[in-house]
């Protein structure tokens, strides 16, 4: 199990690595991991600091999903932990 | 009476016939325009015995080509 | 189907709108458009729909790009001038986006085969300039119930409708048969505004990708109208299908589609 599923205490049903593209893709990456998910899952979304850790954040909060956590890798690096709301 | 012609609310004299609408508001090539009044066509032939009434809709559907591309041909 | 970061960042201004989304992107990527005509209307449309990441778009068109083409029919360059259509539009299609395929038709449709051009895609948009050919292209929709774009376009001005099976007017319904060779005025005797071919083109566009992401209301039972001059764009509320219609109506006598005598001068013109 990765380090940071270990420092979280929600079951995490999915993960996504957004750190390999740049804004907007970032949140379109992570949208549309979201959309594969079922109502109530969770995600783990990693992404870079900077841009990404200001704007995804807010970004999927406006979708309506739940933000539940925000992890710091200390690499950089962030999981963003996030239960889907909603169809 | 007042009618509502292809959006336009104008006073028309009373009891006017589709067929004198078409003649007055200048329709061009009118037989081959549809009519439609309050959301019904008028049918075919019967512009001249279609009496309008005061607060009818009428719109007038022209035909329109375009696109410039001739996919048939025989 | 998952997306490739490339496939995320080409369409992540459709993904991330709420109406479209992954969902709406996976259904425009499997979705089949066939485009009759790559003319004025066609042009935009196929560029657009190109762009968009329909999956499948079939072009059907018989003539070759002419120089008086260009004012309108922006699929095609200078350099195209006397290629096929279908080729010189499938070469930009492709070149706006390697992602999709594209099928050309380099042949006259016709009451002999455009129920097999139809057969196999979802949506079909009549980019034609002649009365026969739209008539024909509605009846083949509606034997086949296939939904279909029709538009036209003349000076300043063009209009278009949407049908979809069993929701709304047929285009026979509202038209009936077509004029008699050069009774009304074509863009050919009239002339057309270029940018008018972009306008309604795109419109017709717009309704194909609404009807396969499912999102607002088509221009089913309606005729949307664009006068140019004024700047009134005007949805006009068609009446009811027509009962009587001989091909979508309760006791339909077009039962297989047929070709109406072409203009001897259209016939002549190059």
């Amino acid at each position: 199990m990765p380090a940071h599923e270990s420092q979280t205490e929600y079951p995490i049903d999915d993960t996504v690595d957004i750190t390999d593209v740049v804004c907007p893709t970032t949140f379109v990456k992570a949208k549309v991991a979201l959309e594969e998910l079922d109502d109530g899952q969770v995600l783990s979304i990693r992404m870079n600091d900077g841009e990404p850790v200001q704007n995804v954040p807010r970004s999927i909060k406006e979708e309506g999903h739940k933000i539940l956590k925000l992890l710091d890798n200390h690499d950089g690096t962030y999981n963003l932990i996030v239960q889907k709301i909603g169809e | 009476m007042f009618l509502t012609v292809a959006g336009n609310q104008k006073e028309y004299e009373n009891g006017i016939t589709v067929a004198k609408l078409v003649e007055l508001e200048n329709v061009e090539t009118p037989q081959y325009v549809t009519v439609s009044v309050n959301d019904d066509f008028v049918e075919n032939g019967t512009l001249e015995t279609t009496v309008l009434h005061d607060g009818d809709t009428v719109e007038f559907l022209y035909f329109m080509g375009g696109g410039n591309a001739r996919s048939i041909l025989y | 189907m998952a997306f490739s970061n490339e496939q995320l960042e080409r369409y992540s201004r459709h993904i991330i709108l709420k109406e479209i989304g992954a969902k709406g992107q996976k259904k425009l990527l499997n979705g089949k458009v066939l485009i009759i005509g790559a003319g004025g209307l066609g042009a935009p449309a196929a560029m657009y729909l190109a762009a968009a990441g329909v999956g499948t778009i079939g072009i059907a068109d018989a003539d070759n790009v002419d120089l008086s083409n260009l004012q309108r029919q922006v699929i095609h360059t200078t350099s195209d001038v006397g290629k096929p259509k279908v080729e010189s539009a499938c070469e930009t299609m492709q070149a706006i986006n390697p992602d999709i395929e594209v099928k050309t038709y380099q042949t006259f449709v016709t009451s002999e085969n455009i129920l097999d051009l139809i057969d196999g895609y979802d949506f079909v948009l009549d980019g034609t300039d002649n009365f026969p050919a739209k008539f024909l292209i509605n009846d083949a929709c509606v034997i086949a119930k296939k939904s279909f774009s029709h538009a036209g376009i003349i000076r300043f001005q063009g209009q278009l409708m949407t049908y979809v099976p069993d929701s709304g007017a047929c285009y026979r319904c509202v038209f009936k048969q077509p004029p008699p060779p050069d009774a009304v005025p074509t863009c050919r005797q009239a002339g057309v505004v270029g940018a008018m071919a972009g306008v309604i083109g795109c419109l017709q566009a717009m309704e194909a990708v609404k009807f396969f992401i499912n999102a607002g209301n088509l221009l089913t039972g309606s005729l949307l109208t664009y006068n140019a001059l004024t700047m009134d764009f005007r949805k006009i509320k068609l009446p009811k299908p027509d009962g009587k219609c001989p091909v979508c109506g309760e006791h339909p006598t077009i039962l297989q589609p047929f070709d109406y005598e072409q203009a001897v001068c259209d016939l002549k013109e190059k």
